[in-house]
């Protein structure tokens, strides 16, 4: 359910939102969700001082419940 | 509000501008609510030169958060998919759960107790910092009240200080 709120608002705001993806990782220390777009939506997704990135941690940690979820932004060319 | 236009002053081309902000805000929350199974209804309007969109019904407190600190990160959110969808920079007003609404009274009302301390005392009166919504609302209060007022301070520490009248 995270994993694709995640998603949908991802996709909703950049410019190839079929690059989109989410991958969920159970790590000892909790939930990451890592978000992978298109090179060209990088800075999109992280906005003006982090403040895109930062609305979308609040949105999701909202509603993540308990233990919440740490979120990574990573471009498509990285860690393939 | 004073500020609101009348209906008929609006140009044709600005309220349709506006609806389709507020028809991309409506599709872009709707799954959203969806995929994180909450219920709600989404209510849009015009006020004055903006779109709002106002998501009422059940449990949304989880959506307005401390202060509407996560209000205002999906107000952004949803300002950025309308602007990806329409190619329209938008200035939208979300409200969840009526927060802002009863926000808006609340400072309204401190904003209108400020105005009577400057008319009693000559003196300018300091507001507690705000957000941009917050600061807007006192504004208009004051200049209905045919003062002045303006802002001082870095965000997240910006406020309203009201003028003496000149």
């Amino acid at each position: 359910m995270l994993a694709e709120a995640l998603e949908h608002v991802v996709r909703a705001i950049v410019e190839h939102p079929d690059d989109v993806d989410v991958q969920t990782k159970e790590l000892r220390r909790g939930r990451l969700l890592e978000v992978r777009v298109h090179p060209d939506d990088l800075g999109r997704v992280i906005g003006r001082s982090g403040r895109t990135a930062t609305a979308i941690r609040t949105v999701i940690g909202a509603v993540a419940g308990a233990g919440g979820a740490r979120i990574d932004f990573v471009d498509v060319d990285r860690r393939r | 509000m004073t500020d609101q236009i009348p209906a008929a002053a609006r140009p044709a081309e600005l309220i349709q501008r506006l609806e389709s902000e507020g028809d991309a805000a409506a599709d872009f929350l709707e799954e959203l609510l969806d995929i994180v199974d909450l219920d709600g209804d989404i209510d849009l309007d015009i006020e004055g030169d903006r779109a709002t969109v106002s998501v009422v019904g059940g449990d949304l407190l989880q959506l307005v958060g401390d202060g509407g600190r996560v209000l205002d990160a999906l107000q952004e959110l949803t300002r950025l998919a309308v602007l990806q969808e329409t190619g329209e920079r938008s200035r939208l007003m979300l409200d969840v759960a009526g927060h802002r609404a009863q926000r808006r009274t609340e400072l309204a009302k401190q904003a209108g107790e400020a105005v009577e301390r400057v008319r009693v005392s000559g003196e300018p009166v300091r507001m507690s910092p705000m957000n941009p919504f917050e600061r807007k609302v006192v504004h208009d209060t004051v200049a209905a009240a045919s003062l002045r007022s303006e802002s001082e301070g870095a965000e997240p520490q910006r406020r309203v200080v009201v003028l003496p009248g000149t």
